[in-house]
């Protein structure tokens, strides 16, 4: 005995047929969940930044150029600096070797330490502080307006500390590491306290969705 | 001041200044630095088993031209030091200098020192008691 379908069921299913396939089309065009990030905050949309001109401590210029093409974990200190800076950028270093053994060499991101001490903070005085961390870790530093156009785009403040008069004055700056993506915009922020456990995977998150959301 | 200079001196010329019975020390480390720092820290820990507080006030060095207390703290995302005159132990208690924290600054020798060097620190209290403290030079904690 042959079973017929009722037409009223097929006329059903070929309503919704295309309904499903509408609904797995669109599912597979929505743009990306944002990631759930430990200890960094991602902005809404990057920032453009206005150019500037420094210079890094192999005495080339360092402009808005030079953070294109690659993602810039930057920190803001200066050489005098004996605990917060040294501590941040040892944390720096394992955050680069556990990146090291996740993603290709080409991808990892350049770490630049940017002075907020210019005046002692010489390209020289860089070229032999930031090679002990890392040779791959590139100092930066130059004019302090020019500096200023950078570090007022992306909320990093800096300023002698009170009672500055003589050779070894104390400088007080923001401690947060600011990511750069490879447009060269402002993309994210790590806050305090760096750890590099939680830094690691928020920086794969971002860099995920970044390329997700592309 | 007046008392704390005499202790020096009587230091200098090798007069028994009276040890601290109260206050041992663990850990204490320098880290090691580039070649061009200017500055370095030195971190410890201070443990008090006497039954009144011990404070800090003064700590100097035969391998250093001056050494200071400070406090590194970040406020509102804002790192600073501050210089602190005295740290008080409290009895029965510790006083950690750590990274990121309370530590001892000192400008750099003109011969840089390196990961295994070991330096002293000779640290005075309120008291005018004394601790003498040999620290390792390492690159991390």
């Amino acid at each position: 005995m042959r079973t017929t379908i009722p037409g009223r069921v097929i006329h059903a299913i070929r309503r919704i047929i295309p309904l499903l396939c509408a609904a797995a089309l669109l599912g597979a065009c929505a743009p990306p969940e944002p990631p759930q990030l430990n200890r960094a905050t991602l902005l809404p949309s990057a920032k453009p930044l206005l150019d500037f001109t420094l210079v890094d401590h192999n005495g080339d210029s360092f402009t808005l150029e030079s953070l294109r093409g690659h993602w810039t974990l930057a920190f803001f200190g200066y050489t005098h600096c004996p605990d917060v800076c040294p501590t941040a950028l040892s944390m720096l270093v394992q955050v680069r070797r556990k990146l090291e053994a996740g993603i290709p060499s080409d991808e990892l991101p350049e770490v630049v330490f940017f002075s907020v001490d210019p005046e002692r903070d010489t390209p020289a005085q860089l070229a032999t502080f930031l090679p002990y961390f890392h040779p791959g870790f590139l100092g930066v530093t130059g004019d302090a307006g020019q500096i200023t156009i950078l570090t007022r785009q992306i909320g990093i403040l800096h300023a002698k500390a009170e009672g500055a008069g003589d050779s070894d004055y104390l400088v007080d700056h923001s401690a947060a590491i600011i990511l750069f993506d490879p447009e060269g915009k402002f993309h994210a922020v790590f806050g305090v306290p760096h750890d590099p456990d939680l830094l690691v995977p928020d920086f794969l998150a971002i860099r995920q969705y970044y390329e997700a959301s592309r | 001041m007046t008392r704390i200079f005499l202790s020096f001196v009587l230091l200098a010329f090798g007069w028994p200044v009276a040890a601290n019975p109260y206050v041992t020390m663990e850990n204490a480390w320098v880290r090691e630095a580039p070649p061009s720092a200017r500055m370095l820290a030195a971190y410890m820990t201070l443990k008090n088993t006497g039954m009144r507080e011990c404070v800090l006030v003064a700590v100097d060095s035969p391998d250093f031209r001056h050494v200071m207390l400070h406090k590194s703290e970040i406020v509102d995302g804002m790192a600073r030091m501050i210089h602190v005159d005295e740290l008080p132990i409290p009895a029965q208690g510790k006083l950690e200098l750590a990274p990121g924290g309370y530590h001892l600054m000192m400008p750099a020798p003109e011969t840089p020192l390196s990961e295994g060097d070991r330096v002293e620190f000779v640290l005075t209290f309120c008291d005018e008691s004394t601790l003498r403290v040999q620290a390792e030079v390492r690159k991390k904690p």
